[in-house]
């Protein structure tokens, strides 16, 4: 009895052993780096994120870039350069073999309010928070969401999705499958283009603004306000327009749209005095068109 | 008055001077008012148009003679000019004008020209062998995707199953869209959905060409 009892504390305090072990081997292979670069005017910094992982951009009062990376393995190298107020930063893959986990790494980068972005990740999100600025963001599977940022900001995704939430300016989004989410935007100038996602516009239109959203196969839903003020059209090759706002669109007055083609089919419309430009599409998904309460 | 009404004047009397019931009703009426515009504009410029070259006798002669031939006039009959009805009297003192006759002519390919510019934008009927734009760019691609295929690229990690799943997908949209040309291949939209996939596709084939040379 006592032999046994010694036997499984022996098989405890192994086990135990080799938990706390690896818990140190992990934290020891954790790697985390930080960087200053001190900047005078409105800095330009390009990322070139291959490694998998989420890249938050937060902004400050200060005159300066922050950088901190945080890595898994030491499999990932990322070669930093400053030249004036530009800031490069460009991760490799050091070993081909390396696992998925093994390439997760996180960036943090904390920017003046005035910055230009370029980032380029594959599968990690990018999040970027009030910042001002022309950005362009790249990713192929992971999505990016931007909050309180404003600039002529390029999107482009292969599969990932984009939420903008209180953007301004201008904003291009280009995906195959990702969708596109708009919420209480300033933009004066959308132009979104999806092949199989969805899209959701959910705000008001800038007057003189100039909207296009277009889906292969999926939703296109515009939520308006009774204070907005644009002209409208809607159309589709193949598949279905659900306005139900009808009851508050105008049969255009401005008389001089019309569809791509007599195989079109779709709305045209006019809400208030018609001063922004407002142009819906699909292939073969679905428009949908509301007005908010 | 009405529009027929002043159609009837213009045909009988020309252009100027109209009855005041006619300019009563042309001045109130958009209509009238291109119509008038449109044939002012045309005798307008049919002066400016070079003198016609009186043929030669021989010409009238040989007309004539083929056209008695085939039945089409008989010898004229003489008829007084008091016997011929006002209308067709009017009628005819309008074409005696070279001028109006031109602008006639005119007019008849004004409107033509008109209802050319102003009728649907597409062809009623489409080409019978028009070739398919994106043909070559199809083509292209296609070998782009086979080679693609033999580099087998044997990576499984998120990112490429992405492309693959993204790939699939433009594949499916093409198909469709290019079924729907065949059945309807005036439809613009889908063209441009069609060129916007093929676009697509050739981007994400280079994305993928890029990872797997990086991979290998």
């Amino acid at each position: 009895m006592g032999t046994r009892l010694t036997g499984r504390s022996i098989t405890l305090i192994l086990a135990t052993t080799a938990v706390l072990c690896s818990g140190v081997a992990a934290s020891a292979a954790s790697q985390r780096t930080e960087k200053h670069f001190a900047v005078n005017g409105r800095p330009v910094v390009v990322i070139q994120n291959v490694a998998d992982g989420r890249i938050e951009v937060k902004s400050s009062k200060n005159p300066e870039v922050i950088l901190v990376t945080n890595q898994n393995s030491n499999k990932i190298n990322f070669d930093m350069e400053q030249v004036g107020d530009r800031i490069d930063v460009t991760a490799s893959v050091l070993d081909a073999s390396a696992q998925p986990q093994e390439l997760d790494t996180s960036l943090q980068l904390t920017v003046p309010e005035e910055t230009e972005l370029q980032l380029k990740t594959e599968n990690g999100m990018i999040y970027v928070e009030q910042v001002r600025g022309d950005m362009t963001l790249e990713s192929v599977a992971g999505d990016i969401h931007l909050k309180d940022v404003s600039g002529y900001i390029i999107v482009k995704t292969t599969g990932s999705s984009l939420v903008c939430t209180q953007c301004a300016g201008k904003l291009e989004f280009n995906s195959v499958g990702g969708s596109a989410q708009i919420l209480q935007p300033a933009l004066t100038n959308v132009n979104l283009r999806t092949t199989t996602g969805n899209i959701l516009f959910d705000g008001d239109f800038i007057r003189t603004g100039l909207y296009s959203m277009r889906s292969g196969k999926g939703v296109v839903e515009v939520r308006f306000s009774g204070n907005d003020s644009f002209d409208l059209k809607a159309q589709t090759a193949t598949g279905t327009v659900d306005n139900q706002a009808a009851a508050f669109l105008k049969p255009d007055s401005h008389s001089v749209r019309r569809f791509a083609s007599k195989f079109t089919k779709g709305f045209i419309g006019t809400f208030g005095a018609g001063l922004a430009k407002v142009e819906l599409s699909t292939f073969s998904g679905t428009i949908r068109i509301l007005k908010r309460d | 008055m009405q529009c027929k009404d002043v159609e009837v004047v213009l045909e009988q009397e020309g252009l100027a001077p109209l009855p005041e019931a006619a300019r009563d009703h042309v001045a109130g009426c958009s209509h009238c008012q291109g119509l008038v515009a449109d044939l002012e504009t045309i005798i307008s410029l049919s002066v400016e148009l070079p003198a016609e070259v009186e043929p030669p006798a021989r010409v009238w002669v040989s007309l004539r003679n083929q056209l008695e031939q085939e039945g089409i006039i008989k010898q004229p009959v003489a008829v007084s000019a008091d016997e011929r009805s006002p209308g067709w009297r009017s009628f005819g003192n309008l074409f005696r004008s070279r001028a109006f006759a031109t602008a006639a002519v005119g007019a008849f390919l004004a409107i033509a020209a008109i209802l050319q510019v102003r009728g649907p934008q597409e062809p009623l009927a489409s080409p019978p062998s028009r070739p398919n734009p994106f043909g070559q760019t199809a083509e292209v691609l296609n070998e782009q995707e086979i080679d693609l295929q033999n580099m087998h690229l044997s990576s499984t990690s998120p990112v490429d199953a992405a492309l693959q799943q993204n790939l699939k997908q433009v594949n499916e949209f093409i198909a469709d869209c290019e079924r729907h040309l065949k059945a309807e291949p005036q439809d613009v939209l889908a063209r441009e959905y069609l060129s916007d996939a093929y676009q697509q596709k050739a981007e994400l084939l280079s994305a993928m060409m890029d990872r797997g040379r990086s991979v290998n």
